[in-house]
């Protein structure tokens, strides 16, 4: 039962919950208008400029290297390493397993061993420093323990207690071709795979959704082309202000003949 | 342990008695606001904060992406300046973050309180109008923030929730309800205007001899120039620059006693005001026939 669990039902439900919940929260950012241009320059004049602004925050994250190194540092790795490792895991999806998926093999494994460190870094970054500190929250920690977790035990099911490859891939890609059949494998591969679905069921929920939202964040994405009028889409009319007639009529009088009134 | 780069130490509740003077009943009246603190202020607050999430992508995107990297905390001069740990953008973002989780997000409401969801309290409230008048909407966080989190959007969001719930400070509402009745920020009213341009007037024959003209509410003029008013009252070096320059140029020109203040107080307030007090300029200038605006400020 508890393999039907985890290896039927409950991958189904993570990826329902995962698919289901990051559209929504997209779907809400997108419909959400925005009142004011508000983009930090300098910033590019042209979609195409944006483009390359956002691929460039999304990948190298300029900012934090303008601000703070030691956590650019850790952050910039973390995520290349993320990207190579999830990459790499695309053999365990695809059948048969492309060319340039196989090419990225070796990179992708050594990119595995490596990612612990920079998640280590990050997590002490959060105890070490007191103003850090302050502001995590149990969210914070929970996100990079899930992540270490789904990384040390990927290392140990690479490198001392390996799982049968084709028990995996036959379990993923009858999960993929939606004829699920109970898997027997050992419980290290189970430890991993059940982290992995926590993350999915718990990132729709939570602050992992900047993945997504950068691509929507007004002050990265607008346009310099202040020339051009940035029409509020729910703008109000304010009304002629009554109080403030024009000029005041009390001294109407008086401006109408100039120089009076003056103590010379 | 030493950390690579300088960190600035923190002191809890450094500047929690910075607090500012709430405002006047008077002046709330005269810009549209409740002239006290609503009874159901919280009803009332909640229900404005609904609003402006569904106006504002800014708004609910911020709340709902930051990662809490801490790379804005020290970049934002009233942490520095106080060292009070609720000064830092993401600190001064999470008063409102809280609230936000506990009445709009499924998160809030499965994890409650470890998921940093808190109720909006008399000491919550407290901290708002502490904290979100310790921001002065300068957005050097956002230039540092990986995701461009803007904590001024959240700070003019939080300004404009109390004050729908009659809650604000002496200072902005003062000043914005002056410009209602006086035309500028400083109160000063359409005579004295009037007086101090030829008293320049007069000035400038005498250690210039020249007719250099300070023209106010002339009709037709090429510019209506729409300065700091304290460019008349404080700094007139300024505004006999500006009438020296427009005399050489030979453009003729004129001020406003119905806008002559270009500063807008409103952006401190709400939306309705920061319009309102910059619509005056498009008002003046229709009302002036002028060709275009100088607006300086």
């Amino acid at each position: 039962m508890a393999a039907k669990i985890l290896y039927i039902y409950l991958p189904y439900l993570a990826a329902v919950v995962f698919a289901v919940g990051v559209i929504f929260r997209i779907y809400t950012w997108a419909k959400t208008p925005v009142p004011l241009r508000i983009v930090t320059t300098p910033a590019p004049k042209t979609r195409g400029g944006v483009a390359l602004r956002l691929i460039g925050d999304a990948l190298w994250f300029p900012s934090l290297f303008k601000g703070d190194k030691p956590l650019w540092v850790g952050g910039v790795l973390f995520h290349s390493l993320l990207w190579l490792v999830l990459l790499r895991h695309l053999r365990f999806f695809l059948y048969p397993v492309p060319g340039w998926v196989e090419s990225l093999q070796t990179a992708g494994l050594y990119a595995g061993y490596l990612i612990p460190i920079p998640l280590a870094l990050l997590l002490l970054r959060r105890l070490v420093l007191e103003r850090n500190l302050y502001i995590s929250i149990l969210g914070d920690y929970f996100a990079l323990l899930l992540l270490l977790g789904i990384t040390l035990s990927g290392i140990f099911l690479k490198a001392f207690f390996p799982a049968y490859l084709v028990d995996v891939k036959d379990m993923l890609l009858g999960l993929l071709h939606l004829s699920p059949r109970v898997a027997v494998l050992p419980w290290l591969f189970g430890l991993h795979f059940f982290l992995v679905l926590l993350l999915l069921l718990y990132f729709p929920f939570s602050k992992l959704m900047h993945a997504g939202g950068i691509f929507f964040s007004p002050t990265r994405n607008q346009r310099a082309n202040f020339e051009k009028r940035f029409v509020n889409p729910w703008d109000v009319k304010v009304a002629y202000n009554s109080n403030n007639l024009f000029p005041p009529e009390k001294y109407r009088q008086e401006l109408a003949s100039p120089g009076e009134g003056r103590k010379e | 342990m030493r950390f690579p780069v300088p960190v600035p130490e923190i002191k809890t509740g450094a500047s929690k008695h910075a607090v500012c003077h709430p405002a006047k009943e008077k002046d709330m009246a005269k810009i549209d606001l409740p002239r006290e603190r609503r009874e159901d202020w919280k009803e009332a607050m909640l229900k404005k904060m609904g609003e402006m999430l569904d106006k504002y992508r800014s708004l609910r995107l911020y709340l709902d992406i930051c990662v809490k990297c801490g790379a804005c905390a020290d970049k934002c001069q009233f942490f520095l300046g106080t060292k009070d740990p609720k000064n830092m953008p993401v600190a001064r973002a999470d008063l409102f973050r809280k609230v936000y989780k506990k009445y709009f997000t499924v998160g809030g409401k499965i994890w409650g309180r470890a998921n940093e969801a808190e109720d909006l309290t008399e000491e919550v409230l407290q901290d708002w109008y502490t904290y979100f008048y310790q921001c002065s909407e300068c957005r050097r966080c956002s230039v540092f923030c990986p995701y461009g989190i803007d904590t001024a959007e959240i700070t003019m969001a939080a300004r404009e929730i109390m004050a729908a719930a009659g809650i604000a400070t002496k200072y902005v509402t003062e000043v914005v309800a002056k410009v209602y009745d006086t035309g500028n920020n400083l109160g000063i009213w359409a005579p004295a205007w009037k007086d101090n341009c030829s008293f320049l007037e007069d000035d400038l024959r005498d250690t210039e001899g020249i007719d250099i003209k300070f023209p106010v509410d002339a009709t037709g003029a090429e510019i209506l120039l729409v300065p700091p008013s304290a460019d008349n009252f404080a700094n007139t070096n300024t505004m006999i620059g500006y009438g020296k320059m427009f005399h050489a140029a030979g453009i003729s020109w004129t001020t406003s006693t119905y806008c002559n203040e270009g500063g807008n107080f409103g952006m401190f307030l709400n939306y309705a005001n920061l319009k309102k007090v910059n619509n005056r300029i498009l008002e003046a200038a229709r009302q002036l026939k002028v060709k275009k605006v100088y607006w300086g400020e």
